[in-house]
């Protein structure tokens, strides 16, 4: 099973990691190293394994993979932009807590087992609000942030267990379904800090750095709305039940994210704040497709969650490194911003076309249809301009930076090298990383702009991944059942098993154990998975 | 009714009872073991040993944890620090633990046959009537994180009512779920603690409410009121 040696990995180092924090210039290189080792151990994972333990178990799709590669990609470079700016050293323990959770989360067939994975993923983000000097502050907004996580947790626990067994004897279907994903919907608003939910969201940002936003707000969160999403396709849509209004409450919240957040983000003079609504207008996105209810939002909404996932944690790093290279994080005073820090334009310039895509380019197509999907009329075209919207405060930033003003010089952005001195060697390292910390910074954030294009664009199979088929305990499967060795006792899940390489268009069969509909909730004919 | 099963659910809202009203920490530690522990015994089936077991062993570290982060040694002055506790005090908590009971066993199913049983419903709606006010109107770190695991615990109750025993690999990824919370909690009480002398409180920037002042009767004598 290849997927173990990553929950090992990332459980067991984010253990290593806090054991380690007490002598902070071990704990963070472990870290960077783990994280390092996560992103080669996400790369090996091989799609269509499973282990069955008791009467469930994991499985491993090609998503997965995909999904923290890019994540464990993104955090590691995240991380060293935040050592580089000296912002954070601890936060590798919190990201790989939330690679393992969200690994855990995204192999476990079972919606009513993998929301809890996700809630854990969300405890874990809670420890990023503290770093040494905010005891009490930090403790606080972490707090809220705990507290956003269990809300959310419970409602989707109650959610998925509602209607995740024999419904034959229903009494009221459209209300019990519609409310179960109402349910579900409101805890995956709440943990993106969705409008109106995002209030904790803004105290999280006034109290940590940019580089920890996305692994709280985006990358953690983007594991149970990958979670919601397979479960309403599997458990709600093939019902083909009238939740018009559910659908309107779900829909109101999804269009006043993206809206609300550009507009809230135009106004704001911080950056910090800047990438916190961004990533809540990007999370509205996510919302639309949540609120679709339809199998063909399936395979766009997962390429927007790759995309999103990425393009955000670029907006981040670019956003700490033009904070450590002008020693401000204030808009008004990085005037000439792009002037003096050319390669910084560049890197804001790649997010921006990431983020809001090129037509032709996989996340913008797959932000088009679902909003095609979701609404039509004059409605869609409002939406679709309002999904452009972020151009008001990256127009802005731009034009923040390219204003001119006397006194402006050039950053440097080569390298410095000193002579290596052999005798010794560790002092010359250390001087060298501390010489070129903005450097480093700036470095991480074009890597990860470069690599976010790449995923908007549609490379690493990305949407060839996301059309595929949630994860199915079958086919190539390993048993833990006690007092069996041969082949693997059989799931409640019914058993797909998708062909190497070709992966069905819609999420169909996989409903969670126990739901067995009555023949008028028949779910639709699905897509062969050849 | 099975009534040993009906004695574990008292004891789990008795306990839910104390984690939200008491106000000295361990006390409120305490109350929040018996609900950890209680909880996976209220299932019927029992839960495979295993899956038993891991709860078990999950719920004394969740609350070791939780103990380590609350005890003040090493506070060399001042008394020890208290966490909020209820505002309306335990009866009423008792009371609407009790109306949440019946409620929980009455809607049993939630509109269809549950395959588990109608006391860990009733369990679990009265867990999480407590643990939302507690979560929600909670001001200091350690009663919203009490309030917010057995928020979780609540749900994870009306789950099993609902959907029957969990297997061995719900209950692993359940204690894991719930230690990683509980260590979260553990983790932002002591930050807190170890900051000053607000005890478990929250910052003055972190309240999202200020305290009504008691403007409805005034208690102090106004200057008007002399003169008249």
């Amino acid at each position: 099973m290849s997927l173990l040696p990553f929950l090992l990995l990332t459980g067991l180092g984010a253990i290593a990691v806090v054991a380690l924090r007490a002598r902070p210039r071990i704990a963070t290189p472990v870290g960077v190293a783990i994280l390092f080792l996560a992103v080669l151990a996400a790369a090996l994972i091989r799609p269509s394994q499973s282990i069955a333990i008791g009467t469930s178990g994991i499985a491993t799709t090609e998503y997965l993979r995909i999904f923290l590669l890019l994540a464990a990609l993104a955090t590691l470079l995240l991380a060293i932009v935040a050592e580089a700016t000296e912002d954070r050293g601890d936060a590798p323990a919190v990201a790989l807590g939330i690679l393992a959770t969200c690994g855990l989360a995204l192999s476990l067939p079972d919606a009513r087992v993998a929301v809890l994975a996700a809630t854990a993923a969300g405890a874990f983000g809670a420890l990023v609000t503290l770093v040494p000097d905010r005891g009490r502050t930090g403790a606080t907004v972490g707090t809220r942030v705990l507290r956003a996580t269990a809300v959310s947790g419970t409602m989707a626990i109650a959610a998925a267990a509602w209607i995740g067994r024999d419904l034959s004897e229903l009494a009221a279907q459209p209300i019990v379904f519609g409310l179960a994903y109402l349910a579900f919907a409101l805890a995956v608003a709440i943990r993106f800090g969705a409008i109106p939910a995002h209030r904790w969201a803004a105290r999280l940002t006034d109290a940590v750095p940019e580089t920890t936003l996305p692994l709280v707000t985006a990358i953690a969160p983007a594991a149970l709305a990958i979670i919601a999403l397979a479960w309403a396709d599997a458990s709600i849509a093939p019902l083909a039940l009238d939740l018009t209004s559910v659908r309107f409450v779900v829909l109101a919240v999804a269009i006043a994210s993206i809206f609300l957040a550009s507009v809230a983000a135009f106004i704001q003079d911080d950056i910090e704040h800047i990438v916190g609504y961004a990533i809540v207008g990007d999370a509205g996105v996510v919302m639309l497709a949540v609120a679709a209810l339809d199998p063909e939002a399936w395979a766009p909404a997962r390429i927007w969650i790759l995309a999103f996932v990425v393009a955000r944690s670029a907006f981040a790093a670019w956003a700490a490194a033009s904070r450590a290279t002008f020693g401000t994080g204030r808009v008004t005073e990085l005037r000439g911003w792009a002037l003096r820090a050319p390669i910084l334009g560049v890197v804001l310039g790649l997010v921006v076309v990431a983020s809001i895509g090129l037509p032709g380019l996989a996340a913008a197509e797959a932000r088009g249809q679902l909003i095609t999907l979701v609404l039509d009329g004059p409605l869609a075209i409002v939406v679709m301009l309002g999904t452009l919207s972020p151009l008001l405060y990256y127009g802005r930033l731009f034009a923040v930076g390219l204003g001119r003003s006397a006194g402006l010089e050039r950053v440097g952005w080569r390298p410095v090298l000193d002579r290596v001195d052999l005798t010794n060697l560790r002092v010359s390292l250390w001087n060298a990383w501390a010489d070129n910390r903005n450097v480093t910074a700036t470095a991480g954030a074009a890597v990860l702009a470069i690599l976010a294009l790449f995923v908007s664009a549609g490379a690493f199979g990305g949407p060839q991944a996301a059309a595929g088929l949630p994860p199915v305990v079958g086919g190539s499967s390993e048993s833990f059942t006690p007092g069996e060795s041969g082949p693997p006792a059989e799931s409640d899940t019914p058993t797909v098993e998708p062909s190497a390489g070709a992966e069905s268009p819609a999420p169909s069969s996989a409903e969670p154990p126990g739901l067995s509909p009555e023949p008028s909730f028949e779910p639709p004919p699905t897509a062969s998975p050849s | 009714m099975n009534p040993i099963l009906a004695a574990v659910a008292l004891v789990v809202v008795a306990g839910t009872v104390v984690a939200v009203a008491a106000r000295p920490p361990r006390v409120a530690i305490l109350g929040l073991a018996i609900v950890l522990i209680g909880s996976p015994v209220l299932a019927d089936p029992l839960p495979a040993p295993l899956g038993l077991a891991s709860r078990f062993v999950g719920a004394i570290l969740m609350a070791y944890l939780l103990w380590i982060a609350a005890r003040d040694r090493g506070r060399v002055r001042g008394p020890s620090p208290l966490t909020g506790g209820s505002r309306i005090g335990w009866p009423a908590e008792a009371l609407m633990a009790a109306s949440a009971f019946v409620v929980g066993f009455a809607a049993h199913g939630l509109g269809a046959p549950a395959l588990g049983s109608s006391l860990s419903s009733a369990a679990g709606f009265a867990v999480a009537a407590l643990a939302v006010s507690a979560t929600v109107t909670g001001v200091d770190v350690l009663r919203v994180g009490l309030g917010s695991l057995l928020l979780i615990d609540g749900a994870l109750l009306v789950r099993v009512g609902l959907g029957g025993t969990p297997d061995q690999l719900e209950q692993l990824v359940t204690t894991a779920t719930l230690i990683v919370v509980a260590a979260a909690i553990a983790t932002l009480a002591r930050a807190a603690l170890a900051d000053g002398a607000g005890a478990f409180d929250f910052s003055l920037e972190g309240r999202g409410s200020r305290r009504r002042e008691p403007d409805a009767h005034p208690i102090e004598q106004q200057v008007g009121d002399v003169l008249r």
